[in-house]
């Protein structure tokens, strides 16, 4: 099937199979490793995208529903060489730790601020909620998203 | 292999011409949270799906004089933050705000929560208080519309025919005498045993102060949500009291007695239950009630 969608800011066409995921398509079509395959189930959020401007998991999206949508994955974020603020907060708060959470973590937050520049500790959390961290303990990933929107 | 075929139909009327030649291995799309799930610990990789994802006329919640209109396509997420659900309906806006986690939210339909009929879908308890209705198109164009007990089978079952789609979900407008909550304990899939969910609709009489009408309606206690006749009886009549939340917690474990004694999930639902008659009694009546008389 022909599907047709805009990634990280650039149109593609694809040919895909009917039963591919748009996590699928992301990894193994465009090579965007970013997105993670954990549960493969919408419950750790690993494989989280944002899709016209809504986080979503990619394992639970089928990548023809995807046609005509604005998908953002980590790559997408980083512009003209520059990490994005909220990347840098990461580093910078040590919120990363095994790593496979964070993509998820990172377009999760990434959605809310899109929407809420402002957001409150509990609009962060959940925001956060449907994304599993097992070595952080989230203390530290909140603090990383706080620190974005106080500049 | 023959492989999957997936049809994207934009408008009813292209749907409609989908489901014409639907049969027994076609399954209707929504957001996919359960069904992309489901198809892939099936392995089923042949048939056809209908992605109903396309179908715009079918992502507007539309208010009328007498009712909200709710279309099938509407996420949790957009019920979560729509001012009228909120105003003339919480308790459907309190469960949408409720399921699984962000991204779910941001996908999951409330059509595909009714059709997917799990014991503990969280739309299902509020909309069965109300006298909600479901409406459905078929493969001729008919539309039908039916109570949300003559959708919902139970135990991941539906009534759909197979050439039937929902296209719409019609809630009342309930005025300022109608109170509702909903509440819920345990997560989905966490520890599945320890799920329970149920909503509250309450008409007050004219002082405000006494019950007038009562709609209880439990899930995760069978094969699906039902309306409880036993605690509906003890609240109406009654005036908001503490005594009134003691009744409430009582006939809901005599309620959860009669409806899973003897299973594995008995002792503890019997106690969880009251946790979520303290959320719904206080969304619906505030902590007052409670909190003055303990003094
Ligand atoms: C991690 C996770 C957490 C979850 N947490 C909760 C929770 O807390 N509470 C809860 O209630 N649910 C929960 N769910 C289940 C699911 O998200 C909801 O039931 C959701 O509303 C399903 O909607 P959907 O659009 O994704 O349905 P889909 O997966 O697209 O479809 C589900 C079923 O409904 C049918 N269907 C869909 N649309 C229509 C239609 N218009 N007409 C006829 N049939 C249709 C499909 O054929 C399929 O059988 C969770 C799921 C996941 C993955």
């Amino acid at each position: 099937m022909k599907l047709e969608f805009t990634v990280n800011g650039q149109d593609y066409t694809l040919d895909v199979n009917p039963d591919d995921r748009l996590l699928d398509v992301l990894r193994d079509k465009l090579g965007l490793t970013s997105v993670k395959e954990g549960c493969s189930e919408g419950e750790c959020g690993a494989c989280t995208v944002i899709m016209d401007g809504a986080a979503v998991t990619s394992c639970t999206v089928l990548a023809i529903q995807a046609r005509g949508k604005e998908i953002i994955t980590v790559e997408g974020l980083e512009k003209n060489g520059e990490l994005d603020e909220l990347q840098k907060s990461f580093i910078k708060n040590g919120a990363v730790q095994c790593g496979f959470c964070t993509p998820g973590m990172l377009m999760s937050s990434k959605a809310l601020l899109m929407k809420n520049p402002n957001p409150t500790e509990e609009e962060i959390k959940r925001a956060i909620e449907g994304n599993l961290c097992r070595c952080t303990g989230y203390v530290k990933i909140i603090k990383a998203v706080k620190d974005v929107i106080e500049g | 292999m023959e492989s999957l075929v997936v049809e994207t139909p934009e408008s009813l009327d292209e749907l409609v011409e989908c489901l014409k030649r639907a049969d027994k291995n076609t399954y209707l799309l929504a957001g996919g949270t359960d069904l992309i799930i489901r198809m892939r610990r099936s392995k089923i990789y042949s048939g056809k799906v209908i992605d109903l994802s396309g179908i715009n006329e079918l992502k507007k919640i539309k208010e009328e004089s007498k009712y909200l209109r709710i279309g099938a396509l509407v996420t949790h997420s957009m019920i979560s933050e729509n001012d009228k659900i909120k105003e003339f309906f919480p308790a459907l806006m309190e469960a949408s705000s409720q399921v699984g986690s962000t991204q779910i939210r941001n996908r999951g339909t409330i059509a595909g929560n009714i059709a997917n009929s799990s014991p503990c879908a969280d739309t299902v308890p509020p909309l069965m208080t109300s006298s909600a209705k479901v409406r459905t198109i078929n493969g001729k164009g008919e539309i039908k519309e039916r109570d949300i007990d003559e959708v919902v089978k139970g135990s991941g079952f539906n009534y759909l025919q197979k050439d039937e789609a929902i296209i719409e979900i019609i809630i009342p407008k309930l005025g300022n005498e109608y109170l509702s909550a909903f509440g819920k304990l345990g997560s989905r899939t966490a520890v599945t045993i320890a799920k329970i969910n149920g909503a509250i609709l309450v008409k007050m009489d004219s002082t405000g102060k006494k019950i007038k009408k009562a709609y209880v309606s439990l899930g995760a206690l069978g094969p699906k949500a039902f309306r409880s006749k036993i605690v509906e009886d003890r609240l109406i009549g009654k005036e908001i009291s503490r005594q009134l939340f003691h009744d409430l917690c009582n006939s809901l474990i005599e309620q959860v007695d009669l409806a899973i004694k003897g299973r594995s999930s008995h002792p503890y639902k019997r106690e969880a239950i009251k946790g979520m008659a303290q959320d719904i009694f206080i969304r619906l009546f505030g902590s007052g009630v409670l909190e003055n008389e303990k003094k």
